[in-house]
């Protein structure tokens, strides 16, 4: 007798979960920030709750009327779960799943760039709805490109996971290279700078005065024809009787300049970077 | 018979000296969940060794920050691990549960984590994150929801000076990975 008492308390016990398994009805999926409608079944008062990712909320409701969740209580995309207490729990678990492209995080490396460099240049671009949720269903980006002489032109790239990506060589032109991302109404421009890659074809000049010799460099360029930057070093070293001496000095106005006083024939040599220029043989007076 | 004896005994007193030395250590270990990191099909940039156990250390370390920070609703345990929109999300979530009197407890048996995007200049990496995770929720006193469903993450990461911080922790639906 004990045995079948037991038995059918269990039942009930278990007709009861499963009858308050069924208090909550709610979609299964619904979009990011769109309020929702939970039904519900019973007529006793209950405390509701309504746990996301990141917001809970919790307030007090009469079964057997609908809930309604507001848009901005399921901002958040993920799953959710909807509970409702009264003398027992219940619950139903919902997703929310994220609106459409509406944002966008766009990362362009580096921020200055040699010329004429491949794969050099590297875009990432994350791809959020409104509510900054990552958008999961493939998206297309637009990266329009503006090169440093003037034309534009676009690749899209298929997000995967909401991100997609891309690289591309440096153009042999220096100067502003933008890259917009978009989606949607979101734009997001970055700019890096492409600047002259090593000199090419260094070459200087002497101008002796007794003991004193004058050098003078051709205008520093790259190989593509850049000028190299004002401020980039360049390095003269002159080796005589005296020994070895090495000035270093800024471009100015694409050319380097500088002065040594000599002490017996010297040899004098001419570097920027890792470019070697021509040597120079100059006599000096004892 | 009796230097046997006796050699037993110290070896037997050693083991227990070295085993009470390393007890520590392994305590501390077990306290942070499993994560086995998976990077095979990662791209577009191979993953380094040191990166992968830097990023499955610190990945470990911040579900057992997340788990005392949800329990305890204490948003001083997110500085240290997450950045960015995930430590904004959280401080809203432990807002939300300290104004409504509840508190989350987890029972963390695992994360199996794919590493699937690097970007090339090594700046962000996004996880897949298949968590074993009993969750529990709590109303004052009150048990109010129970679970024991795998759940499912997508997570960003992104190095710091000295480690990897979790940028973006966004649980997604089952059938998303």
């Amino acid at each position: 007798m004990p045995r079948i008492f037991t038995l059918c308390t269990l039942l009930a016990v278990a007709l009861l979960a499963f009858a308050q398994d069924d208090v909550l009805h709610a979609p299964k999926t619904v979009s990011a920030g769109k309020s929702l409608s939970i039904s519900t079944s019973g007529q006793s008062s209950a405390t509701f709750y309504l746990l996301g990712p990141s917001h809970v909320v919790k307030r007090s409701v009469q079964l057997g009327q609908d809930i309604t969740i507001a848009a901005n209580d399921v901002a958040t995309s993920g799953t959710y779960q909807a509970i409702a207490c009264s003398s027992s729990c219940s619950s139903t678990v919902f997703q929310v799943l994220p609106a459409s492209p509406a944002r966008l995080s766009f990362l362009l490396h580096p921020s200055r760039v040699p010329v004429s460099n491949g794969n050099a240049i590297n875009a990432t671009a994350f791809v959020f709805d409104r509510y900054r949720n990552t958008v999961l269903s493939p998206a297309k980006v637009d990266f329009h490109i503006t090169l440093p002489d003037g034309p534009t032109m676009t690749r899209t790239g298929q997000t995967t996971r909401g991100i997609t990506w891309f690289e591309m060589g440096s153009t042999p032109k220096q100067g502003r290279l933008q890259v917009v991302a978009a989606i949607a109404d979101a734009n997001e421009p970055r700019v890096i700078q492409q600047v002259a890659s090593d000199a090419c074809h260094l070459h200087m000049t002497a101008s002796p005065s007794g003991r004193i010799v004058k050098l003078e460099t051709d205008p520093i360029r790259d190989c593509a024809g850049n000028a190299l930057p004002d401020g980039t070093i360049v390095s003269f070293t002159k080796i005589d009787n005296a020994g070895r001496s090495t000035v270093d000095t800024p471009i100015k106005k694409d050319k380097a300049s500088a002065q040594f006083q000599l002490s017996g024939n010297a040899r004098i040599s001419v570097a920027c970077g890792v470019a070697l220029g021509n040597e120079l043989s100059v006599g000096g007076r004892q | 018979m009796k230097p046997l004896l006796l050699w037993t005994a110290l070896f037997v007193f050693a083991f227990m000296l070295l085993a009470r030395e390393s007890e520590p250590a392994s305590v501390s270990a077990a306290s942070l969940p499993k994560v086995v990191l998976h990077a095979e099909s990662i791209a577009p940039r191979a993953i380094e060794q040191r990166t992968g156990e830097m990023v499955t250390r610190n990945y470990a370390q911040a579900w057992l920050d997340l788990a005392n920070c949800v329990e305890a609703n204490r948003t001083d345990l997110l500085n240290d691990l997450f950045t960015g929109e995930a430590k904004t999300r959280l401080t809203r979530l432990v807002a939300d549960q300290r104004k409504s009197g509840l508190r989350t407890h987890y029972e963390d048996h695992g994360h199996d984590v794919k590493a699937v995007f690097y970007s090339p200049d090594g700046g962000e990496m996004q996880l897949e994150d298949s968590a074993q995770l009993e969750m529990q929720v709590f109303d004052g006193q009150k048990m109010i929801y129970s679970s024991t469903s795998p759940r499912k993450y997508l997570v960003l990461m992104t190095p710091g000076a000295d480690r990897w911080y979790v940028r973006s922790l966004e649980s997604v639906g089952n059938d998303a990975f």
